[in-house]
């Protein structure tokens, strides 16, 4: 009975602050419209290319984007960035032009052949002025599927990746990052970051048309074409360009043995002004029915600026500028982490208010009105993720890459929606769990607290 | 045959219609008014998304911060964020995200920007938050200490504890420039961070975050009538300010190339970069070093990375261009065209720049029509990807540039004329008189031989 009139009067106090302090609440707004995902025409040529075309937006451009389903998990233990280097090599020739011919080719249509290799994939692709549509796919796929791999590039580009590998080292977050990975994934592909410089001088032709070989094909390659363009001739394009290629192997991806049990590390940087903090666990893959629901407790814990971690570290203490809760997908695993760079004298404090928040989520599950807001944040960042080019292609290669199910993008808000307080607060203590936990730490070690 | 005739004419006319297309500039709608307390307004309908962008822009950049408060501008960006007559802390950011946006600002040279993406239907309640910040702010001096050690650990990572920290972006305007305006320290000395105080808040605000010197923009999926109605509702009231001159921000002919050698403890590979002050904004040499600009840095096909990156094997990546926080069109005052690269100790600098200097002289020889028809294209496409970026911030970044510096946002519309009308000689005259060596300076970066690595 005490207790019931203390929160009504606290009750009264709230309602009544605003009054007092003459605020005005903000306007609510209208009504939601309705998001539908932009409409796409699919096909899946008889090499087992697939092509996936969206007509999107106002603005007279259009991407063109070959993605392979292979990359640095694909690689042996002694071949860490032959992936790149071998989607570095695809530009430097094919079907009879040089560099030089090809990059001018995609310039006078307003874009660039751009490689790019993650984990999972390798991607060619161009982002052209709409009228230059069949002529971009067509140049793409040349790069993709007929690469001359001239021998006379090839010391350049490994002498760029050992600069680059040196470069990258020295970064505080790249060094926390390689050695987080591979303590969570001990030997095997998922743990691997960074090559030796051995490694690279190992690598020639041979090697790089062997990965080639062994990895690119029509069969683990989808083609997305998203922008402006005429659907009919760019249907046609694609079929043209990409019908001969080799049907080659099947998407296949190692499987991942992640280390659960609790550990940590720390690399030395004398005089560092802040320690980056990386500390998190393997959690479950995206083809998991808790993983959307995860992505809900991830930013309301860590993973937006209203979230608790942030709210406390950042604007609460100002220990740090970039606290950032991530959610990171992977094939058949993911890893959720929070990632910091503290100042140097607030190492431990940092830490401590990091691991205050997390269990406290375990333990008592977020107010009806706090995961609401996180909830609309959530399906609110979805509708723009799904209202770009490069957003577009993303989202359907999260879907096909993780193997989600027709309706996940269309389902998707709905589910986001459905998470309820009690099972974010489950999911926090199922899946990020303390003594499951990792921690790296890159700083001067006077200031790193001692385990 | 009826059926033929009339798809053969179809085709006609979509085929025509098509050229037309081609020929005619891409075109942004653009409608744009003036409050009575000055406050310029600029819309810009596109249905693609259900989502609007509002982005409210002050005259008002690093540059001209207080000379004793360096990174005083962007400490004050900061807090923005802070707290306001309606809106304690945190309340703005929740406002935003639980509405389903996002949210941002930035200090640049010549303004600060503060944005939202919305869903639409929530553009109402964004515009009356802006307005309650520009309205006044309500700032504790723990709120303010909490964001001097944010603000701290920002300049840290980004700089401080990072291999390559602010070069070349931070450093080269301070070694290029001779104008205190251009040529301080953007994020601030940490002593000078530590010194701001309530007072310096107040000040600043009142001085510079008045509706008449700023641009409110509206882009995306949104009824111009209801959208007039709420900007009236929430920003007329607020009452304008007088608005100090601009100090005087030009920077003298440069008559002497410099070169200025740094050490840095953090990184293991040297680094050169390169900078010429570039002509007025809005001149035909402008226009002419933004082609310039395509032709020689942006891109793979550019002739400084075909020999920099493909043919000598410098650099794996080049960077470069005009404006290294933001875009060729997004600034007031003296500028700078840049590039940079990291390199292998085997190299001299001198070699690298003795290159670019061959790429440069190639150019001033004369530029074929084919290079200049190319580099068009790059930079109408480079344009529209701009308008497109970010979900439609970027339009509304070139339209409050626009309006804040030139009055005029539908310049967005005739930039496309302004570069037609660059001839190749006008280019080769434009390299003559920007590209020499006197209106260069170089920045080399060694690793430094630090006892702790």
């Amino acid at each position: 009975m005490r207790n019931q009139i203390l929160l009504t009067l606290l009750f009264l106090v709230i309602a009544l602050f605003p009054a007092f302090a003459g605020k005005q609440a903000p306007p609510e707004g209208g009504r939601p419209k309705d998001f539908n995902l932009p409409a796409k025409t699919v096909k899946i040529l008889e090499n087992g290319l697939g092509v996936v075309l969206v007509p999107y937006g106002e603005t007279p451009k259009v991407t063109v984007s070959a993605i392979v389903k292979t990359g640095n998990l694909h690689e042996g233990a002694q071949e860490i960035w032959l992936a790149d280097l071998t989607a570095q090599m695809l530009r430097e020739g094919a079907a009879g032009m040089d560099f030089q011919t090809i990059a001018r080719k995609a310039a006078a249509m307003g874009g660039e052949v751009s490689v790019a290799v993650s984990s999972t994939e390798t991607t060619v692709s161009a982002s052209v002025l709409s009228e230059f549509a069949p002529e971009a796919i067509q140049l793409v796929s040349q790069v993709l599927t007929n690469p001359a791999f001239p021998e006379s590039e090839i010391n350049r580009l490994k002498n760029d990746l050992k600069r680059e590998l040196n470069v990258q080292k020295s970064v505080p977050q790249s060094q926390a990052t390689e050695k987080f990975r591979a303590m969570l994934y001990p030997d095997q592909p998922y743990g691997r970051t960074f090559p030796k410089e051995a490694m690279i001088d190992s690598y020639d032709i041979a090697k790089v048309k062997a990965f080639y070989d062994s990895n690119f094909g029509a069969g683990r390659t989808k083609v997305y074409v998203v922008g402006k363009f005429s659907p009919e001739t760019t249907m046609k394009a694609v079929e043209q360009s990409f019908n001969s290629w080799k049907k080659g192997p099947g998407a296949d991806y190692p499987e991942a043995k992640p280390s659960m049990k609790k550990q940590s590390a720390v690399i030395e940087r004398a005089g560092a002004p802040q320690t980056t903090i990386l500390l998190g666990l393997p959690v479950v893959d995206p083809a998991n029915p808790d993983y959307i629901s995860l992505r809900v407790a991830n930013a309301l814990l860590g993973g937006s600026f209203s979230s608790r971690i942030t709210r406390n570290i950042r604007e609460d203490k100002g220990y740090t500028y970039s606290p950032s809760g991530v959610l990171q997908p992977g094939v058949g695993t993911a890893v959720w982490y929070e990632l910091a760079d503290v100042t140097s004298e607030h190492t431990a404090d940092a830490l401590k208010e990091i691991h205050k928040e997390i269990s406290r989520l375990q333990n008592e599950a977020p107010s009806v009105e706090e995961l609401k807001g996180i909830q609309n944040y959530v399906a609110g960042v979805f509708v723009l993720q799904n209202s770009s080019q490069g957003g577009i292609i993303s989202q359907l290669h999260f879907q096909d890459l993780y193997g989600l199910p027709d309706d996940y993008l269309s389902t998707y808000v709905k589910k986001v929606h459905e998470v309820t307080p009690e099972k974010t607060r489950q999911l926090v203590k199922d899946h990020i769990k303390a003594d499951e936990m990792t921690l790296v730490m890159v700083g001067d070690k006077q200031h790193l607290p001692v385990q | 045959m009826k059926a033929y005739k009339l798809i053969s004419l179809l085709l006609v006319v979509c085929f025509s219609a098509g050229l037309a297309a081609a020929e005619k500039a891409f075109q942004v709608p653009v409608e744009t008014y003036k409050l009575k307390n000055g406050l310029k307004v600029v819309l810009s309908e596109d249905h693609t998304a259900p989502t609007a962008v509002v982005a409210v822009y002050y005259n008002i950049g690093f540059r001209i911060e207080p000379k004793d408060r360096t990174g005083f501008a962007h400490l004050f960006e900061h807090m923005m964020f802070q707290g306001s007559q309606n809106l304690g802390k945190m309340e703005f950011i929740s406002l935003i995200q639980k509405n389903g946006g996002i949210l941002n600002g930035s200090t640049r040279f010549d303004f600060t920007n503060y944005f939202e993406v919305v869903p639409s239907h929530k553009l109402e309640t964004m515009l009356w938050a802006e307005a309650d910040r520009m309205t006044g702010l309500a700032i504790t001096q723990e709120n303010l200490t909490n964001q001097q050690g944010v603000v701290k650990n920002e300049v840290k990572v980004n700089v401080l504890n990072q291999p390559y920290g602010g070069f070349p972006w931070l450093t080269m305007p301070q070694y290029a420039n001779t104008n205190w305006y251009n040529a301080h320290n953007f994020y601030g000395d940490l002593e000078d961070l530590d010194a701001a105080n309530l007072d310096d808040v107040k000040s600043f605000f009142k001085t510079y975050y008045a509706p008449n010197n700023a641009a409110l923009v509206v882009v995306g999926d949104f009824q111009a009538a209801d959208t007039k109605k709420w900007i009236e509702k929430y920003f007329a009231e607020i009452p304008s300010a007088e608005i100090p001159p601009l100090p005087e921000l030009d920077e003298p002919v440069q008559k002497e190339e410099k070169k200025i050698a740094l050490e840095d403890r953090l990184s293991n590979k040297p680094a050169i970069s390169f900078a010429y002050h570039m002509p007025k904004r809005n001149t035909p040499e402008y226009f002419a070093m933004g082609l310039l600009d395509q032709l020689l840095i942006q891109g793979s096909d550019s002739k400084l990375y075909q020999v920099l990156v493909q043919e000598k094997g410098y650099t794996g990546q080049l960077n470069g261009g005009i404006n290294y926080l933001g875009n060729m069109y997004n600034y007031n005052g003296p500028m700078l065209w840049m590039g940079d690269l990291i390199h292998d100790e085997t190299i001299k600098p001198e070699v690298i720049i003795a290159d670019v200097d061959r790429v440069i002289a190639d150019i001033e020889k004369g530029i074929p029509q084919e290079d200049l028809d190319l580099a068009f294209v790059k930079l109408r496409s480079q344009l529209y990807g701009t308008m497109d970026s970010y979900f439609g911030v970027g339009k509304a970044d070139l339209l409050a540039s626009f309006a804040l510096f030139d009055d005029k946002p539908s310049r967005i519309n005739s930039l496309e004329e302004e570069f037609r009308k660059v001839t190749p000689e006008l280019l080769q005259k434009t390299a003559k008189e920007y590209l020499r060596p006197t209106n260069r300076t170089i920045l080399t970066l060694q690793p430094a031989k630090a006892d702790s690595k």
